[in-house]
């Protein structure tokens, strides 16, 4: 009797815990999911306009793979427009090691999922850039569930980024983006101006080496971001997306929402107290060189003398 | 003989439990849920030869002797990165002091698909029984999940 009862919780655990996965997995993240019900709303006032401070999409502050809870996936949205016959070729090159690994019954048994989500590979047969810590890229940045601080100056929007801990420019001093890009950067060239309480950023000249997120989607140099931040409610910042990029995508590509939970300023810190965000890089290039030759690669079956 | 039939269910039913919980923290890790095979993981006594507290992912050198005696040495990375080691209350000071070379530990180890002597650290474990540099259960938030 004792041991059907031990059976019959352990099947019952087995059950709620593999539909988290099935959920995690769904969601290409760790967390519920954003069709879970969301938490009570913080009812402390704010201002609308006040975005400065510490933000994280996955809420504890410390970083990693997976999201709070409401607050989105890892991948920027599984409404993929059609690719042109560019984007298409790019997309094929591109070789991502997160989402369903490649050929597996677990990949085929999920067709509803765009095939991005779909193919992954060890990253030593991979192409992600990522992996040997170069930039992440604007949406793939803002995608990743470390936080980022948004400071605000009079003339400007810095969003430091911890994991990497690299700055990002957006300018509200009222100049227009560049006709012209002579050469692309890592994070774009950005300018913001407010439409009612909501922060609107466009951006250009993003350098195309980067990927939209970590399934591996391609951008071209002509790509146009959009994002619309709107802070909700005193611990939510809610954002909308989308890209234009005509030579990789037939149509704008909306993004599913994102959101961002504030964090108190003391959260994140060293363990002898030092808040503020993490000095999260990764560096130098020989730690990163050691970790992929001895580990990393002979994981994927790439061995090195 | 029953009794035979039931435990071995119950443990299934436990090894299968297991597999589920362990695979929660990994899904979103650069790679893992590719590269290594849980279900192949394996748990030994082993003696460290270095350990590096390092982006983007901590690493862990150890030799594992057999039987017979023969002496193979293993690299491992962990799930956690540094900023989420912090988290769980695991300072480099801290981690590295725990996992000084010559230390005797018991390792469990998710192997490499493609072979050869490189893993996931799933688990470590000192003569203490103490779970060393863990990948969840920080303090003021909700077990961390790994980074790239």
């Amino acid at each position: 009797m004792r041991n059907r009862l031990m059976i019959l919780t352990i099947a019952l655990v087995a059950v709620l815990v593999f539909s988290l996965v099935i959920v995690a997995q769904n969601r290409g993240g760790r967390g519920a999911g954003a069709n879970a019900a969301p938490p009570a709303r913080d009812t402390r006032p704010f201002s609308p306009q006040d975005i400065a401070g510490i933000w994280s999409r996955n809420s504890q502050g410390y970083g990693g793979g997976g999201t709070c809870r409401e607050c989105g996936d890892r991948g920027f949205g599984n409404n993929v427009p059609p690719f042109t016959p560019l984007g298409q070729k790019m997309f094929d090159a591109n070789k991502p090691s997160y989402g369903r690994a490649l050929g597996t019954d677990d990949a085929k048994a999920h067709p509803e999922e765009h095939i991005g989500r779909r193919r992954a590979v060890p990253p030593a047969n991979g192409t992600d850039l990522y992996q040997t810590c170069n930039p992440q890229g604007v949406t793939r940045a803002l995608i990743y569930p470390d936080p980022v601080e948004f400071i605000v100056l009079p003339d400007r929007i810095i969003q430091n980024f911890e994991w990497t801990y690299s700055w990002r420019t957006i300018w509200t001093d009222g100049r227009q983006l560049p006709k012209e890009v002579d050469q692309t950067r890592w994070w774009g060239y950005s300018t913001a101006h407010w439409e009612g309480d909501t922060l609107v950023v466009d951006s250009i000249g993003h350098d195309d080496r980067t990927w939209i997120d970590h399934f591996g989607y391609p951008h071209s140099d002509e790509m146009h971001l959009q994002e619309r931040y709107r802070r909700v409610s005193y611990d939510t910042l809610e954002l909308n997306m989308w890209i234009e990029d005509p030579k990789v995508y037939a149509g704008r590509w909306n993004a599913e929402v994102k959101r961002f939970k504030l964090l108190p300023k003391d959260r994140v810190k060293t363990p002898e107290g030092w808040t503020g965000l993490l000095e999260d890089l990764c560096a130098p290039v020989e730690d990163i060189e050691q970790f992929n030759k001895n580990i990393r690669d002979p994981a994927g079956g790439v061995f090195h003398k | 003989m029953k009794s035979v039939v039931k435990n071995r269910t119950l443990a299934m039913a436990a090894a299968a439990v297991g597999i589920l919980v362990l695979a929660v923290p990994i899904f979103a890790h650069h790679g893992t849920n590719i590269s290594y095979d849980r279900s192949q993981a394996w748990t030994s006594k082993a003696v460290v030869t270095e350990f590096r507290y390092v982006n983007p992912h901590p690493q862990l050198f150890f030799d594992v002797t057999d039987a017979k005696g023969t002496v193979t040495h293993w690299g491992a990375e962990l799930l956690p990165n540094p900023a989420q080691l912090i988290n769980n209350g695991w300072s480099k000071k801290r981690s590295m002091e725990a996992l000084m070379p010559g230390t005797v530990i018991t390792v469990t180890i998710a192997p490499s698909k493609a072979g050869g002597t490189v893993g996931l650290l799933v688990k470590a474990v000192n003569d203490k029984g103490e779970e060393l540099v863990p990948s969840g259960g920080g303090p003021g938030g909700p077990a961390p999940a790994p980074a790239p």
